[in-house]
């Protein structure tokens, strides 16, 4: 029964000596059972004990990061952890091994991190220098070129002039160099500025980027394009003399523009000087690219490499090994420090400390030092209220989750989720009812049940999002199925499994014989019928209607149990019996003559309107009922439906006024109790202060004692404002009598989509297949599977998917809010265990490629 | 009417606005630094407040330069995505808003060219607010021509029209038979100081008249308030300042400079400009201003210019308290519906946080004790509006 209540929980103090925190926390999480509680949740984490450790671990987890980005740049696939168990057991082993204490190795870790990110940081930057230094070479071989081209020869062949004023004979200097692209009109602009428009100024795109691409591809790298694109200039401006004031500008602007600028050479041997000269430059930075490249590469593949005896690589070794740490530290700091022992709170499932004391000692055992390892001792619990814990398997998770995510069980309440694991598919069932689209949900769950293992490692399949939900998808499936078969429903068309009672004749329909019924199901000759659609609307809105009746009246009882189990009678007594007896006096007693009704034949004219006996029981209460559902016996129906409508209005009342009198008048006692209370801290609080201050025992007393009366005056806090209790019962009853009505109107919704998946199924049907199938030959061939084709995409596009998930929500709102608002408090927070697996699991990766 | 139109196309970059109010340091995270013992602690703090992306990638020792630098950028990444999100108006006021960095920019340029600071560092100290891909040109400046380096550089930039008023307008304050002597000379004695508050006013003029002209009725009735507050805290400043300036020697250049620097919008223009200019200690400021909103208070508290040699880091200057003002003011701002002050004060209020982290990290790196007095000198964003 551990999934009707939560488990029951114990609360734990735990004393550690502050030498084997870490072991004793590393077993621990081994066994993956304890809730710690943070001892103050105000306390900012960087105040706390071990946040440097912490600090730490982010530090070295930023920089293996870092490192990580490296790895994918060089396309070096990592071996990723598949198996957090064998992985954790490697780790203790590394420690047993290492014949030091637990917690150094840690340091070791960090520090070769650290040394690791460094050193290939450092060669990854020189790597990139070598290849911005072979960019350089190359642009100023393209600018030379290109300069070349554009000066010409002449350039190099002017005369020094023999006048000056004959401007024919003026000496032209040059300026070549590089900017980037998206300067060049403003580089334009200014050199007009400058020189007052004295000056020619020619740009040219160089490509730097294709280049900078071609090159990289000739190492192998990854192509990235950090670099901007860029192009080259050549500026003539009069006047060549080394220090005239133009060209002293000119240089400015150009070296303001921050990139390089090249010298051009005075004559044409010089400038192919110049460039075999860059050629042997560029050779020579290529081997060397090519050296610190494979040098790269190497350190890059020790991360990859995979240790022996570890299932995973040595990269991804360390990083869950920090993230271990850091989820240690963390929790570690959930304890407090007092000299130096830590101690701390903790919530265990019940029946477990002999697993923890057993942890305790191995850690006694591990530890080389045999220091004293913790021990534990059970104190009453604080002001929380324990979390809620739920053994869950693969089954029982979906089912929980959909309860859940409308909130948190409270600690030991009857968890809806148990009963949801077959009302949550049936709901679900009665509206997608259809033989053929239940069976095919059905199989889909069970392609996924079977083929599990498979579609795991397909990570682009669709079915990887449902695999969790698999058994979900199957009981859904097959409660569709089954209703299918009740409704008599296959994509519309009524099977004739059994034979029906009815044969055609002379357009008539014959019953064979009287005692003749149709054994399972709708008989299929209703569909025959012209009433067929009255027919089945009319079952369906009554099943719909005593479906939801069955499971209000399962939620109240619910709330019977949760008021027996907590003991609080006053709740049992006016709330939960003047709520059953309500809801089983109005609704549940149409549900009766609803039954009633379909059990007995009335003669021609007299069959009682279901509708009309409701309102005429409490509109007309003392007038007999003209057509009375037990025929013949319209004085007993008359008594008894007196009698229950008078049940029913009492209920009212007994719902609203006992709960809030009864709890104002122990209000006024308690008020009473409370001038004795004050009294007992004053004492403890003395017998504190005399004994010594570091008996740990005494602190905790003093704790509790502290946390009781907290506890308890906040209780009678609660209880003074008597306005509040009555506006709150108000609410609540209010809330009950008229969401009665409306949360029985509201399980129509069972038929009413019910009747959209069919009516949307027979339209497909009749539009696209019926009729189509008669033309013969080859065109009717063609045309019946052109038709085909767009009823099996409808079916699957509408019906598969719209409606399956329009079905899950309508169900999904028939729990949460009418099932579930019947008794589930919700008001709970999950257990969550200190376990390494957790974690672990939590920030594995997947290896991408496989 | 504005307010049920503001969200169409503004909409957007308000809600970023808002959302970004809740990265603002809190009174308490202001304790915790406090307690910070050196700046690799101070650092750790920052990372688990909003500026954890920004100072990761650091040293633990960061120099309070560069933490600067990075706060700024993160103010400035911010800015630009909202400045990319923008349309039509919007898009026009907060680029009159970068304007005044742009200033600032620039006339630190100037500033460490003249004192012949290397241009690398330089650059690498502007302000990201204010970055224009000219800025780097300014190297072109040649002794203290400002003439050709607006000509050069400066006429392209958004700057360029303010730097050619106060061009023209500090040589039509030459007599009138000038030669180019005289303008050479005039450049020459210049500070870079004047230059900035001289460009700063223009910007505020004309930073105002847009706010006048294109702004709906709500923004306008907000900012013209923050603007004239901040002109009447700029004109307070040059007369205080001027109060026993050396400089300024004879009391008609003392007048000339006030009548240039003093903008000619806020509460205390016209109608007191008569007075402040003639004011010549503090008492008679005091007087000058007492006509207006609550100044007379904000001044009594301000120590006197004359005995300036006394000042030490206690003091509450002027700045200080004009400072504590403005934020509350910004902080109303903020809070305010459907208007365009909201980006104004959100970049106000971020600049004078970052001032406070520096503040306090100076204050831990020179190890001061926890009862110095300096330690109180930060004014806290929002405080203001709790009490």
């Amino acid at each position: 029964m551990s999934f009707f209540r939560s488990k029951k929980m114990k609360y734990y103090s735990l004393v550690i000596p502050r030498e084997s925190a870490w072991v004793v926390m590393n077993e621990l999480a081994r066994l993956g059972q304890l809730h710690f509680v943070d001892y103050d949740p105000q306390l900012p984490m960087i105040n706390r004990p071990f946040a440097n450790y912490v600090k730490r671990c982010d530090d070295s987890l930023f920089k293996l990061s870092c490192l990580e980005l490296l790895l994918k740049e060089f396309k070096k696939n990592l071996n990723y952890c598949e198996n957090v168990e064998e992985l954790l057991d490697y780790f203790s082993q590394v420690q047993y091994d290492r014949m030091k204490p637990g917690h150094t190795y840690f340091d070791e870790l960090e520090s070769e991190i650290e040394q690791k990110k460094i050193q290939i940081q450092e060669q990854s930057a020189n790597l990139q220098n070598l290849l911005d230094r072979v960019n350089i070479i190359t642009e100023q071989q393209l600018v030379l070129e290109n300069a070349k081209e554009i000066l010409g020869q002449s350039m190099f062949q002017q005369q020094t002039p023999h006048n000056p004023n004959d401007y024919q004979q003026l000496k032209f200097g040059q300026l070549i160099g590089v900017i980037e692209k998206e300067e060049e009109v403003r580089f334009k602009r200014i050199i007009f500025r400058v020189t007052k428009g004295n000056a020619w100024v020619q740009i040219k795109d160089l490509n730097n980027q294709q280049i900078d691409n071609s090159m990289r591809q000739s190492f192998h790298l990854n192509q990235n394009n950090t670099s901007s694109p860029r192009c080259l200039y050549v500026i003539v401006y009069p006047g060549a003399e080394e220090s005239s004031s133009l060209k002293m500008k000119l240089l400015k602007v150009c070296d303001s523009f921050n990139r390089q600028r090249i010298e051009y050479p005075n004559s044409m041997d010089e400038l192919q000087r110049k460039m075999m000269e860059l050629n042997q430059q560029l050779l020579e930075v290529k081997n060397l690219i090519e050296m610190s490249k494979q040098q790269l590469e190497q350190s890059l593949d020790e991360l990859v490499l995979q240790k022996q005896g570890c299932n995973c690589s040595y990269f991804e070794y360390m990083r869950l090994y920090v993230l271990k740490e850091k989820y240690l530290y963390v929790n570690l700091n959930y304890l407090t420090m007092r000299g130096s022992i830590f101690t701390g709170y903790f919530w265990l499932p019940e029946g477990l400390e002999i697993m923890v004391e057993e942890k305790l000692r191995n850690a006694m055992k591990n530890n080389r030092d045999h220091y004293p390892t913790g021990q534990i001792q059970e104190i009453k619990p604080q002001l929380t209220s324990p979390p809620t814990y739920f053994n869950l398997n693969e089954v029982t998770m979906p089912f929980q989750e959909i309860v859940n995510t409308y909130g948190i069980p409270r600690y030991q309440e009857v968890n809806p989720g148990l009963f949801t694991i077959i009302t949550f598919p049936f709901l679900f069932g009665v509206m997608f009812a259809d033989i053929a689209h239940g069976f095919m949900l059905f199989l889909c769950g069970l392609y996924i049940i079977f083929w599990k293992n498979y579609l795991l490692k397909q990570t682009d399949s669709m079915f990887n999002l449902m695999i969790p939900f698999r058994y979900l998808i199957v009981l859904m499936g097959f409660f569709a199925f089954y209703n299918g078969f009740i409704y008599n429903d296959y994509l519309s068309i009524s099977l004739n499994l059994f034979g029906s009672c009815y044969s055609p004749e002379k357009e008539e329909w014959k019953r064979e014989s009287k005692d003749c019924v149709y054994p399972f199901g709708v008989d299929p000759v209703w569909q025959a019928s012209g009433s067929s659609l009255n027919f089945m609307n009319s079952y369906k809105m009554k099943l719909s209607v005593i479906l939801g009746v069955i499971h209000m009246l399962f939620g109240i009882l619910m709330k019977g149990v949760n008021t027996l189990y907590f003991k609080n009678y006053l709740d049992f007594f006016c709330e939960f019996i003047p709520q059953l007896l309500f809801m089983i006096c109005t609704f549940g007693w149409m549900d009766f003559i609803i039954i009633v009704k379909w059990l007995n034949t009335y003669e021609n004219n007299t069959d009682p309107s279901i509708i009309e006996t409701m309102i005429n029981q409490v509109l007309k209460p003392f007038d007999k009922p003209v057509n009375p559902v037990f025929p013949n016996e319209a004085e007993f129906q008359l008594q008894l439906t007196q009698i229950l409508t008078l049940i029913a209005v009492i209920c009212i009342p007994w719902m609203l006024l006992p709960k809030p009198l009864i709890l104002g008048s122990k209000n006024d006692k308690h008020k009473v109790n409370m001038s004795d209370s004050q009294y007992q801290p004053l004492v403890l609080e003395k017998q504190v202060s005399e004994q010594d201050e570091d008996n740990n025992q005494q602190f905790h007393n003093d704790l509790q004692n502290a946390a009781n009366l907290k506890s308890f005056s906040e209780q009678s806090n609660e209880q003074h404002d008597s306005g509040e209790i009555w506006v709150h019962q108000m609410i609540e009853t209010i809330e009950f009598v008229l969401g009665g009505i409306s949360n029985t109107a509201s399980y129509l919704r069972l038929w009413a989509l019910s009747l959209a998946h069919g009516q949307l199924a027979e339209v497909f049907y009749d539009m696209c297949l019926a009729g189509k199938l008669d033309i013969g030959g080859i065109l009717g061939g063609l045309l019946g599977g052109y038709f085909y084709i767009v009823f099996a995409l409808l079916t699957f596009g509408v019906l598969m998917t719209m409606d399956v998930m329009e079905c899950f929500l309508h169900a999904l709102r028939l729990h949460w809010v009418e099932f579930q608002n019947k008794f589930y408090k919700a008001d709970g927070y999950l257990f969550n265990g200190y376990s390494y697996k957790k974690i672990l699991n939590d920030n594995l990766k997947q290896s991408n490629s496989k | 009417m504005d307010l049920c139109v503001f969200g169409v196309d503004d909409g957007y970059a308000e809600a970023i606005i808002r959302g970004l109010r809740a990265s603002f340091l809190t009174e308490a995270q202001y304790q915790q630094m406090k307690n910070c013992a050196s700046i690799p602690e101070l650092k750790s703090f920052l990372e688990e407040t909003d500026y954890q992306n920004c100072l990761q990638a650091d040293n633990p020792q960061i120099p309070t330069s560069i933490l600067r630098q990075r706060l700024k950028k993160k103010l400035a990444d911010e800015f630009e995505y909202i400045e990319a999100q923008s349309t039509g108006t919007l898009t026009k006021y907060l680029f009159h808003l970068r304007c005044r960095f742009m200033i600032d920019n620039v006339v630190n340029m100037i500033e460490g060219l003249k004192n012949k600071i290397d241009i690398e560092i330089l650059l690498s100290n502007i302000d990201p607010l204010g970055w224009f891909p000219e800025i780097k040109n300014i190297k072109v400046l040649e002794g203290d021509d400002y003439s050709s380096l607006y000509r050069d550089v400066l006429i392209d930039t958004p700057i360029g029209v303010y730097f050619m008023k106060f061009l023209e307008e500090s040589i039509e304050n030459l007599h009138e038979n000038r030669t180019l002597n005289d303008i050479q000379n005039l450049f020459r004695e210049m500070k870079p100081e004047y230059i900035r508050t001289s460009l700063k006013k223009m910007w505020l003029e004309d930073f105002y008249v847009f706010c006048e002209q294109e702004l709906m009725p709500t923004s306008q009735e907000v900012l013209l308030e923050l603007l004239k507050f901040e002109a009447d805290f700029k004109t307070i400043q040059v007369i205080y300042n001027s109060i026993g300036n050396r400089d300024l020697n004879t009391a008609a250049k003392i007048i000339t400079t006030r009548k240039q620097l003093c903008p000619t919008i806020g509460n205390l223009y016209p109608d007191c400009e008569k007075m402040y200019l003639q004011a010549m200690t503090l008492d008679t400021l005091r007087e000058a201003v007492k006509g207006c909103d609550n100044y007379r208070d904000l001044l009594k508290d301000a120590p006197d210019p004359l005995k300036r040699e006394e000042f030490n880091v206690q003091t509450k200057t002027l700045d200080d308290i004009m400072y504590d003002d403005e934020c509350r003011r910004y902080a109303l701002a903020f809070d305010g519906q459907g208007s365009y002050g909201v980006f104004y004060s959100y970049l106000k209020l971020k600049e004078q946080e970052i001032r406070n982290i520096i503040w306090l990290a100076e204050m831990i790196s020179r190890k001061l004790a926890k009862n110095h007095p300096g330690w109180k000198k930060i004014i806290i964003p929002f405080s203001h509006l709790g009490k």
